[in-house]
């Protein structure tokens, strides 16, 4: 369903205008990367003047750590934590929703639980499991729970998506003699894409993002994340290198992207996965 | 494949740094040192624990650092995990939660040994104490300061802000700062009306405390009153930013009224003139908060910021002392360690130091060496909650800003409001 | 009767083995602190000393005797009542037009999923204050039509709204949660409708919506769930004050000035546990009320 040229025009219209929007954030923060320090809070312009690209060298450079070290722990993190989660999560969901087995519905309910536990007061009690673990100052308590499927959103997005598949396909392939494996890696798995790419780039981003988690579980500058280095600029009670941090934000943002447009493949490849049916 | 070769390096890299923390423990006394600031805190810090680490060479030193908004958090949390680092730089504000409960070691019977007080005079050394005992040993004094912006007044012809200034002509230049200036959208001063410090100064000045030594509100329902009603006729008369530009100004450097440009006169603390100087184009200079009339001294007083404490978790006692004592009294840490912090608060480090001291330094030094004559005592030490009493102080004044509340009822309601907060501690 | 694989002959079924991680992670990371933490709120812990038992006075001063918790439920039910459609809503639009088959969707895609690569980015809190602020881009936008605004992002009036356009604005998740769904959808039934001469919109509320609904739930769980949770927004751009004069004081901001600024953590255990409690109890009416309008399968 191709819409006609006018329509399609709008609909470029629209999107545009509303892309401008969005956009700004990042043409503004661009802006303030070359900008002095002392021109960062009073500016809403886009344009740099005076330009002052000075501050790139700062952020690279300027911690006793170079911030490629960051870059490379959260690199890291990110993709284990990717690993971790779209494996795990993809398990779990697929047990939840596809087998049959007793006490299936209460241990739903308790994921479903564990996402609406605050996690500023589950902090502490996890923090001193970890420190007992000696895991404390390592990226462990950044990965490792991510490989033991703790994180109960993706297990609800992949179920959602998993509940979609038309029950007919497993009871075709159960007939086959089909392993409950066989069913979830040739036939789950493959129709799901669109969600495990989802579950990807979330799982990604959501990473490269956090902050409370490094915060608390990374003390050497050297296992820094970036979001820890991006806030080595700043103190709010003292001096502050704005112009390094909004440059270093600058190259925070270019990995998340890439990684972004890499897997947003995925999302269009579904369109040829439900061709199949 | 250059990507792979960076992700396998990282991952190794990594894993090594999980090892290396280990097996440097083993090598040597390893003590952590936790501090907050920026970049240029860092730098020095760093080598000052090189140097350290250079004549001790059986001493390790992890330097752990975040920002001020982040500090308190990752330190609460390691504290409940008895895992604080062994050296960490404490706050006035803070000590006292930290102490009472036991977080801290007190440095009493260290000191003439491990810890070297020396070079510091009594009235520096009573500011780290909690309850009688030594807690913590400040890396710089300063005070509570106007930071403003000199190079305007001069331009519009107005007399610099020089002690003493009674508060109600500071109302009345500030009015004529705000009409000498023909601009919209700014004014002659911040709206410190929620500011804790400035109530301090203010309440000292009429002979109370902001807190008794029972740890009581010191004030009266009267008085706050009288201060809202203050900051309202500021407001009314156009001498200070309106309350809805006041909101944006989280009481630090980077949102104050005088970085945004909205005003020309901030309150603020003398050792962040030159945090503040970094994101103002303006030539800015230092000035005592406003006098009372009659009163030939200041409420103002010489506060031990940026203290170092000692963990009572640490495994060292006397190795992380005695790191705490080259911090505070070496000179030669003195040298590398500068200013940054405030003015050293021992007496032969500010001697050495003084003749490398750039300009924005020395005026620094200058303010503390001016105000100390006019200074009032340490205040007697706040009681648990007072944290929440300064959160309190700003939506008060944030009432009576946008007119949701009289002065005279936001006075009784603070009160009530402030004790029922140190009541349940 | 699906899925009777053939682990189950040797007498475990499959789906334990399946959820061995799940379990591994539950019962040896999740369980222990949450039960910690539910422990905690019956004593008065402040991190660094010993928690003493204080029975159920945590829960009676919040039920009974604290201001601010009626302060804060207001505001979080607001921003739940504000964030939560206008953000689905807006999801769902965006993601309908951009699975037309625009030419340039990978484009426009990342164009609108940049501000929630942003997260909780610092960079935010100074963002907002230039835009929302009396003298702000949105002002000045504003003037060219003779309005005058407030300064959005700091009167008490209007800051929340800030707070809701944020969440609005970082709308990428479940667009491009939606976007899976309509591209999961078998393409096959449209194709039918459309030889039958069904309407577009007929299309949309006869064929889109229905199978979309596992989708629609999905985002609506969540995004509640997390708007109940909020908590980011408001401690970047108040500063973690929750200010002016507590108009943004969301729920878990208040519990985490009780946990971290005051060092309370018994109380701020028992305000997560009474959230706890209300967002399960919301979500079981949304799971509740599933059954009449979600539809599986297609």
């Amino acid at each position: 369903m191709k819409p006609s040229w006018p329509r399609s025009l709008l609909a470029h219209a629209v999107l545009c205008a509303a892309s401008l929007v969005m956009l700004y954030p990042l043409l503004w923060m661009l802006a303030s990367s070359f900008r002095p320090n002392s021109d960062i809070f009073t500016s809403i312009s886009l344009w740099p003047d005076p330009f002052a690209p000075g501050a790139y060298r700062r952020g690279w450079s300027g911690l006793q750590v170079s911030f490629g070290t960051f870059f490379n722990n959260s690199l890291v993190i990110a993709v284990l934590a990717v690993i971790g989660n779209v494996t795990t999560c993809s398990l779990t969901a697929f047990a939840v929703t596809r087998l049959r087995f007793r006490g299936r519905d209460v241990f739903f309910a308790l994921m479903l639980g564990t996402m609406m536990v605050p996690y500023q007061v589950t902090l502490i009690p996890q923090y001193i499991l970890f420190l007992h673990l000696d895991w404390v100052n390592t990226a462990l308590p950044l990965v490792v729970p991510k490989f033991l499927a703790v994180d109960a959103f993706f297990i609800f997005l992949l179920a959602q998506f998993f509940r979609g598949i038309p029950r007919e396909l497993d009871e075709a392939a159960v007939m086959d003699g089909c392993s409950a494996w066989r069913i979830y890696w040739n036939i789950a798995l493959p129709l799901a894409l669109p969600a495990l790419g989802t579950a990807a780039i979330f799982t990604f981003i959501f990473t490269w993002d956090d902050f409370f988690g490094p915060l608390v579980y990374l003390n050497d500058i050297e296992t820094f994340t970036v979001q820890l280095g991006l806030r080595g600029f700043l103190d709010s009670s003292g001096t502050s290198d704005w112009g390094a941090m909004f440059a270093m934000a600058v190259l925070t943002l270019l990995p998340v992207l890439a990684f972004f447009l890499f897997f947003q493949r995925t999302l269009i490849q579904g369109i040829a996965t439900t061709g199949l049916k | 494949m250059g990507t792979i070769e960076i992700g396998r390096r990282a991952l190794l890299g990594t894993t090594a740094a999980l090892i290396a923390a280990r097996a440097q423990a083993q090598a040597a006394t390893r003590l952590r040192l936790y501090w907050w600031g920026g970049v240029e805190r860092a730098e020095r810090t760093n080598k000052t624990a090189e140097l350290y680490t250079k004549t001790h060479p059986s001493i390790a030193v992890a330097g752990e650092t975040v920002g001020w908004g982040d500090y308190w958090t990752r330190l609460a949390t390691q504290a409940a995990g008895r895992n604080m680092p062994d050296v960490v730089q404490m706050d006035y504000g803070y000590i006292f939660e930290y102490a009472r409960r036991g977080g801290l070691l007190a440095l009493d019977s260290y000191v003439g040994k491990e810890l070297d007080l020396s070079g510091f005079d009594a009235a520096s050394i009573d500011g780290g104490k909690v309850d009688g005992k030594i807690y913590g040993v400040s890396l710089g004094l300063n005070s509570t300061s106007i930071v403003y912006d000199r190079e305007s007044f001069d331009a519009l012809g107005l007399a610099p802000l020089a002690w003493p200034v009674t508060w109600e002509d500071f109302a009345t230049r500030m009015a004529a700062a705000t009409k000498a200036l023909k601009k919209d959208g700014v004014w002659g001063s911040t709206d410190a009306g929620g500011s804790g410090p400035a109530l301090e100064v203010w309440l000292r000045g009429r002979g109370k405390e902001m807190y008794t030594a029972e740890g009581k509100f010191g004030a009266s329902a009267a008085d706050m009153a009288d201060w809202f009603a203050y900051w309202a006729e500021m407001r009314a008369i156009g001498a200070c930013v309106p309350p809805e530009v006041q909101a944006l100004d989280k009481l630090d450097v980077d949102t104050s009224v005088l970085t945004l440009g909205k005003a020309l006169v901030g309150f603020a603390n003398s050792n962040q003139l030159v945090g503040y100087q970094a994101v103002n184009k303006k030539k800015l200079d230092l000035a005592m908060y406003p006098a009372t009339k009659g009163n030939p001294k200041s409420g103002q007083y010489l506060k031990p910021s940026q203290m170092l404490s000692i963990a009572a978790t640490t495994r060292n006692k006397e190795e992380a002392v005695k790191l705490m004592s080259f911090f505070i009294a070496d000179t030669e840490a003195g040298k590398l360690l500068g200013v940054e912090r405030g003015i050293p608060a021992s007496k032969k480090v500010r001697e050495v130091i003084a003749p490398s001291l750039d300009a924005m330094a020395t005026r620094m030094s200058s303010y503390i060496a001016e105000i100390a004559p006019v200074v009032s005592p340490l205040p007697p030490p706040p009681p648990k909650g007072a944290g929440e009493v300064l959160t309190l102080l700003l939506r008060t004044n944030e009432t009576v800003g946008f007119k949701k509340a009289t002065p005279a009822a936001a006075g009784s309601q603070f009160l009530k409001d402030a004790t029922d907060i140190i009541s349940r501690g | 009767m699906a899925g009777r694989p053939t682990a189950r002959r040797r007498g475990i079924p499959a789906g334990y083995i399946f959820l061995l991680p799940w379990f591994l992670g539950f019962f040896g990371l999740t369980l222990g602190p949450a039960l910690a933490s539910l422990a905690l709120s019956f004593t008065n812990y402040d991190l660094i000393g010993t928690p003493g038992w204080v029975g159920l006075a945590n829960y009676v001063r919040i039920l009974t005797a604290d201001s601010k918790v009626a302060e804060s439920v207001r505001v979080t039910l607001l921003y739940v009542a504000l964030s939560v459609p206008f953000k689905l809503g807006f999801a769902l639009a965006i993601a309908m037009i951009l699975n037309r088959g625009i030419a340039g969707l990978p484009l426009y895609r990342a164009l609108f999923y940049l501000p929630s690569l942003l997260g909780a980015s610092v960079a935010i809190a100074t963002l907002w204050r230039t835009v929302f602020s009396g003298d702000g881009l949105l002002n000045k936008v504003l003037l060219q039509f003779g309005i005058h605004g407030p300064s959005w992002v700091s009167d008490p009036d209007t800051a929340i709204y800030t707070l809701v356009a944020l969440s609005v604005w970082q709308f990428g998740s479940p667009m491009i949660i939606f976007l899976a769904g309509l591209r999961q959808l078998p393409r096959d039934i449209y194709e039918a409708a459309s030889l039958d001469g069904a309407t577009p919109w007929y299309q949309f509320w006869r064929i889109t919506t229905p199978l979309l609904t596992p989708v629609i739930f999905f985002n609506l769980v969540v995004q509640t769930i997390d708007a109940f949770k909020a908590f980011t927004p408001a401690f970047i751009i108040s500063g973690g004050t929750g200010g002016p004069i507590n108009a943004t004081l969301f729920y878990t901001l208040y519990l985490y000035q009780e946990a971290f600024g005051y060092l309370r953590m018994g109380y701020a255990a028992a305000l997560a546990w009474l959230l706890v409690i209300a967002i399960a109890g919301v979500t079981a009416l949304a799971f509740l009320s599933a059954r009449r309008w979600v539809h599986y399968e297609a």
